[in-house]
């Protein structure tokens, strides 16, 4: 049975004075594979969680077949047969594949068998071109897998039409290109209708047959992937001719090791080892870039040296001395961090912008009078000065972080890191969720300190991100430096394989390395 | 967490105001399922709290601990801790002052009152400091384990003023042999309200500069609000932590104190009636704000030195007063949702799976 | 043979008989805590319901002659003090800690309030099954008494782990309490999940109540409480969050309660205060043993963590 056409016409919705969306429409063609291209922040979500019943929308029909419809919830959706696979996982860590998967049924039995569900979970799973152990804790699963379970439990539910948001932002490409295959696959058997949103151009080429493009809430273009160019493409989603090319600026002045990490091991939350003796350096004038897919450990690398988790093992040296990340330390050597989500990481969200941006130095004078007043006056000053050279727009800098937007908080987050002089950098996916102008300011703002003599350490998990700012690039894969390349040698499958932990030169070299 | 309330707005004062008055009006409606007249209740506790010369003393008399056990909460929420130990603090810390007045007799009253203002803090600080200290340390719920603590140290207190340091000669109600009159704490000038009250009000405006007005207060600040990020700025969040936990306690400690040397004159059971856990109360309707500690302290005196009058006058049980701080409690945290419905920040109005949508666009 | 000849054989003896008397409260309230925070709460006013329990268990008792009547209406007020419970906690900005210790001092005042007039009558109290007939020896007879409630209890304690692991209730509660974006992403009103587990834990924590006014120790006062209600929470830590390991925990801190007790009934009494917080301190030492400053509670639902 060949899944129905979908339609949306004439979509908006509004957020209080914000308008997401505004006059957006859409058709899925059935049996294709349908690109949704856009920024960060163009509707993309939006007009996906309206067709999945998350959003009412304020104005325009969607149609499924030839009947309108209007999902109150993403149970409603299902029950049509439209199932959407989320950026976060929406699998419930704690429990198992099989619970998982039997959990997101819409019609549950009020006593659950579980002898007869496994059988007919055991038969379902033969069917499918990949396997997962159905008595495994979610929790256990790597990234990899559990994007995949999410697109089997969509399989499981038979959806007709299955709606992908930004599905291999977690995966190597090697393993983008398997998933994607397989469900390109399925609908050119006819059994599935896809919407795949996404920004990747490269994913759009390959797999899809159509795309729509979203600008800032409105329709900003449509057409066959066949009769598009990149550039068109890139055009209609930032709005005018943009280079692509982000030219590389080599390092020109390697000096002495500033960030030296030796033999690292760390446990995660759960008290699992994240990092499993860990080493590299870091000098003084070049980036050096992490590339790993999530969940290998990268992430404990980057609180260890910020002071957000203990080690348990190894030696941490900055400017060859134990570094224990205190604020003596931090502010002797001269030590910055831009961690993903700022918010999140770096800020206090009730505290006000200036008072944020003291975080650093409200210790010293002249933010402390005597080392113990507080001269509330000296922070709000020092903070207006600093807003026009980032451009950081608020209402005040009074006013709390949190009221402001992602680019903002982080321009005010790079506006008390970048300050004065930096020695040792650190970022982690400084980037994340934020649209193109801010991204470039960013890099050019991380490439600049570097030119000053700063060692920077970024961590992130956009390939293209890596190979476009780091002067060196290491791979980890499950707690451990797998592989060391320079961007202009690069082998983008190479690393792909490394990351996914198919290749490893320690496990052969050392197999008691593992202890 | 309520963040401690900088801003001066009117929702700050209207919100907690409306609580107070749907609590009355529902205590009233209690009341008067209760066959008792709601005007006459609220006449009666006017009178006891306020009404008269005699009752606004003593009124007076019971915010001065409670200003000081309120602190136990207060300072601590600073961090984001839930903190509910100020009972064990001022029965630990009132028992450690009767010893250091037994200890430092001989030396006379200012001796033997220092003396005991000292050790009544320094014990209730190391009392509240364990919570500290299992918190960041251990990771044990600070919230629980203050509550716990508060049993063990009404235990410990009753084993040795019944045990070792029971005097002979109290048979009824076991207490310690008293401080002697010459050690009591003396009253201010022209009242019939003892010193304490100062030391709760200057420990308030203390602890109010220290957390807006320092350099440490905006570590804790840092701390309360995220920490992470506190962590990121090599601020240490265990020596924060235990910190605020020790002064909070050296406030609970004083107030036992002040019971023992301006009311008792010595330990007995009757130092355990309840103002910690009233401190709770006070803190979360002040919103945590030292300043707004003192007012609010004030009118729960008032409603707790009114209880004795309802129950004289109108013949209601004394665990009236209890009915109605609970409803007071429980409408006040409620109303905490209230904050923020007036004055919109643009950001903050709208819907919760959007919020990560609009705070991409920059 | 009585109770002095047994001599110091009878502490072990009286520490099990009165283990046996002081857990099933324990056991309630605190597989009433377990289904709550399996759905992703905290209620800390399950003292304040429990004393309640007790004394609208005991006034209906006395009022109706029955005292099963009396366990029902415990219950009925613990169910509305839970839903009142979960209905505030689930506006936003507000914190359930707080809630929890606002409940807690509103239903103990509540009780006491209302309690005054039942200090004096005796109510009709609750059977229990003897064990013991078999044996001449009075102690060991009343060491072997079980309640009825408490044999209920051990059921319930069995028949939630059969719920939550093989009913549609028991998946849909863990969900809730595991990750409430995937039980939304599913289309489950997570909110309501939580308010009938927090309502149901209300009433077992009401029906814990009513054992203490109608068994043991039987009578209405203001004392009558412990802190069982407090405890609940520290124990289901204990037990990690298992309906089953929620018995066996309750019986250790019955046993603890009971230690000072038996000792008193064989002359011993220096320390009776001190023996009467064990079961405070034990709780205060469990928690330091297995909470870790760095990591997550093995079985600790989700959204626990995330509340705090």
């Amino acid at each position: 049975m060949s899944p129905p056409l979908l339609r949306a016409t004439g979509l908006g919705k509004t957020f209080g004075s914000f308008c997401a969306l505004d006059d957006v429409s859409l058709e899925l063609t059935p049996g294709s594979v349908h690109g949704l291209l856009g920024e960060n922040g163009a509707g993309k979500s939006t007009l996906v969680k309206c067709i999945m019943g998350y959003h009412r929308p304020d104005a325009g029909h969607i149609q499924l077949g030839d009947q309108e419809i209007t999902p109150k919830n993403p149970r409603d959706a299902q029950a049509l047969g439209l199932g959407m696979v989320y950026q976060h996982f929406t699998l419930v860590a704690n429990m198992t594949v099989a619970e998982n998967l039997v959990l997101s049924r819409t019609q549950l039995p009020l006593f659950i068998d579980w002898k007869k569900e496994a059988e007919a979970l055991a038969a379902f799973m033969a069917t499918m071109p990949f396997k997962i152990d159905l008595q495994a804790t979610v929790r256990m699963l790597a990234a990899g897998e559990k994007q995949k379970l999410e697109i089997l439990k969509q399989l499981y539910l038979k959806s007709q039409i299955i709606i992908l948001d930004e599905p291999t932002s977690v995966l190597t490409p090697a393993e983008a290109d398997e998933v994607l295959g397989m469900l390109h696959g399925m609908t050119r058997k006819n059994e599935l209708s896809i919407l795949i949103i996404t920004h990747k151009f490269r994913e759009v080429l390959g797999f899809c047959d159509e795309v729509t493009v979203l600008r800032r809430g409105k329709q900003a273009g449509r057409g066959k992937v066949s009769q598009l160019t990149t550039n068109q493409m890139a055009e209609m989603m930032m709005g005018s001719a943009t280079n692509l090319e982000n030219k590389r600026v080599p390092a020109s002045n390697v000096n002495e090791p500033r960030l030296q990490v030796h033999e690292l091991t760390a446990a995660d939350d759960m008290g699992v080892p994240a990092l499993c003796g860990v080493s590299f350096e870091v000098c003084s004038g070049e980036i050096v870039g992490v590339a790993a897919v999530a969940g290998n450990g990268q992430e404990e690398l980057v609180e260890v040296i910020a002071g957000q988790r203990i080690r348990s093992g190894g030696t941490l040296l900055v400017h060859g001395k134990d570094y224990a990340a205190t604020r003596d330390q931090l502010h002797d050597r001269k030590v910055r961090c831009l961690p993903e989500e700022p918010l999140r990481n770096a800020c206090v969200s009730n505290m006000s912008v200036a008072e944020n941006m003291a975080f650093r130095s409200f210790d010293r004078p002249p933010f402390a009078i005597a080392r113990w007043v507080l001269s509330h006056r000296q922070i709000r000053k020092s903070a207006d000065e600093q807003q026009r050279e980032y451009g950081i727009r608020a209402p005040s800098m009074g006013s709390p972080i949190g009221t402001l937007s992602g680019g903002n908080v982080q321009r005010a987050v790079l506006a008390r890191e970048l300050r004065g002089d930096v020695e040792v950098l650190i970022a982690a996916n400084p980037c994340m969720g934020l649209d193109f102008a801010a991204v470039t300011e960013i890099h050019a703002r991380i490439r600049k300190a570097r030119d000053q003599g700063a060692a920077v350490l970024l961590v992130s998990a956009d390939l293209d991100e890596v190979l476009a700012l780091a002067d060196r690039i290491l791979v980890m894969s499950e707690g451990r430096v797998v592989y060391e390349t320079r961007p202009e040698t690069a082998d983008v499958t190479l690393m792909g394989k490394y990351m996914a932990g198919h290749e490893s030169q320690e496990s052969q070299e050392s197999p008691a390395a593992a202890e | 967490m309520s963040q401690p309330a900088s801003r001066l707005d009117f929702e700050a004062v209207l919100v907690p105001l409306a609580a107070i008055v749907v609590s009355l009006a529902l205590f009233g409606v209690f009341i008067l399922c209760n066959g008792v007249s709601a005007s006459s209740v609220y006449y009666e506790m006017y009178r006891g709290a306020f009404g008269t010369w005699f009752s606004t003393q003593n009124s007076l008399t019971r915010a001065a601990p409670l200003m000081l056990t309120a602190l136990c909460t207060a300072l601590p929420a600073h961090l984001g801790l839930v903190v509910i130990g100020g009972e064990g603090a001022l029965v630990l810390g009132a028992l450690a002052s009767v010893v250091a007045a037994h200890l430092l007799a001989s030396f006379g009253p200012w001796v033997v009152l220092i003396g005991m203002g000292l050790t009544g803090a320094a014990v209730g600080a190391l009392w509240l400091g364990m919570v500290g200290a299992l918190r960041t340390l251990r990771g044990v719920n600070e919230t629980i384990s203050s509550l716990l603590m508060n049993y063990i140290a009404i235990g410990v207190f009753k084993q040795i003023v019944e045990g070792p340091m029971r005097d002979p000669a109290s048979l009824n109600k076991p207490s310690t042999l008293p401080i002697g009159d010459a050690n009591m704490l003396g009253s201010l000038p022209g009242m019939d309200v003892h010193w304490g009250l100062v030391y709760g009000v200057v420990a308030c405006l203390f602890s109010y500069v220290l957390m807006r007005r320092t350099v440490f207060g905006f570590s804790a600040r840092m701390v309360g609000g995220n920490v992470r990020a506190a962590q990121l700025s090599g601020i240490s969040v265990t020596k924060r932590v235990i910190a605020t936990c020790m002064l909070a306690g050296a406030a609970g400690g004083l107030a036992g104190m002040t019971e023992v040397a301006a009311i008792h004159g010595t330990a007995n059971a009757s130092l355990i009636c309840g103002y910690g856990y009233a401190g709770i109360l006070v803190a979360f309707l002040a919103r945590q704000n030292p300043l707004a500690v003192i007012p609010v302290a004030l009118l729960l005196g008032g409603i707790s030195a009114s209880g004795g009058l309802l129950q004289r006058s109108l013949s209601l049980p004394d665990a009236t007063v209890n009915v109605l701080q609970g409803i007071l409690f429980v409408v006040i945290l409620a109303s905490e949702t209230f904050y923020g419905r007036w004055k919109r920040a643009p950001a903050a109005t709208v819907p919760a799976p959007a919020a990560s949508v609009v705070a991409e666009v920059a | 043979m009585e109770g002095e000849a047994l001599g110091l054989l009878g502490v072990p003896l009286a520490v099990i008989g009165g283990a046996l008397r002081v857990s099933p409260p324990y056991l309630f309230v605190s597989l009433g805590e377990c289904l709550t925070e399996k759905s992703g709460r905290v209620n800390l006013g399950l003292e304040g319901t429990l004393i309640m329990g007790a004394m609208s268990a005991y006034g209906v008792s006395y009022l109706s002659g029955s005292p099963w009547l009396g366990v029902l209406a415990a219950g009925g007020v613990g169910l509305l003090l839970g839903a009142l419970h979960a209905y505030l906690c689930q506006q936003p900005r507000v914190n359930d800690i707080a809630i929890g210790i606002a409940l807690m001092i509103f239903g103990v005042g509540l009780a006491f309030f209302l309690g005054k007039p039942l200090i004096q009558p005796t109510a009709p109290r609750l059977p229990a099954f003897e064990f013991g007939n078999w044996s001449s020896s009075s102690p060991l007879r009343a060491a072997l008494q079980i309640n009825v409630l408490f044999a209920i209890g051990i059921v319930l304690a069995f028949a939630m782990r059969y719920m939550l692991q093989r009913t549609r209730w028991g998946l849909l509660l863990r969900v809730a309490g595991e990750s409430s974006d995937s039980a939304r992403a599913m289309g489950y009103d997570v909110a309501r999940i939580r308010l009938y587990a927090t309502a149901c834990g209300g009433f077992l924590a009401g029906v814990g109540g009513s054992f203490l006014s109608l068994y043991y120790p039987g009578s209405w006062n203001e004392g009558l409480s412990s802190g069982q209600g407090l405890m609940a929470v520290a124990l289901v830590i204990f037990a990690r969050w298992d309906p089953v390991r929620c018995l066996w925990a309750s019986l250790l801190f019955g046993s603890a309660g009971a230690l000072g007790p038996a000792l008193q009934s064989v002359g011993i009494s220096g320390g009776y205060h001190l023996l009467s917080v064990a079961p405070y301190v034990l709780t205060l030492a469990i928690m330091m043993m297995t909470s870790s400053a760095h990591r997550t509670l093995l079985g600790q639902p989700a959204e626990l963590g995330a509340a705090k």
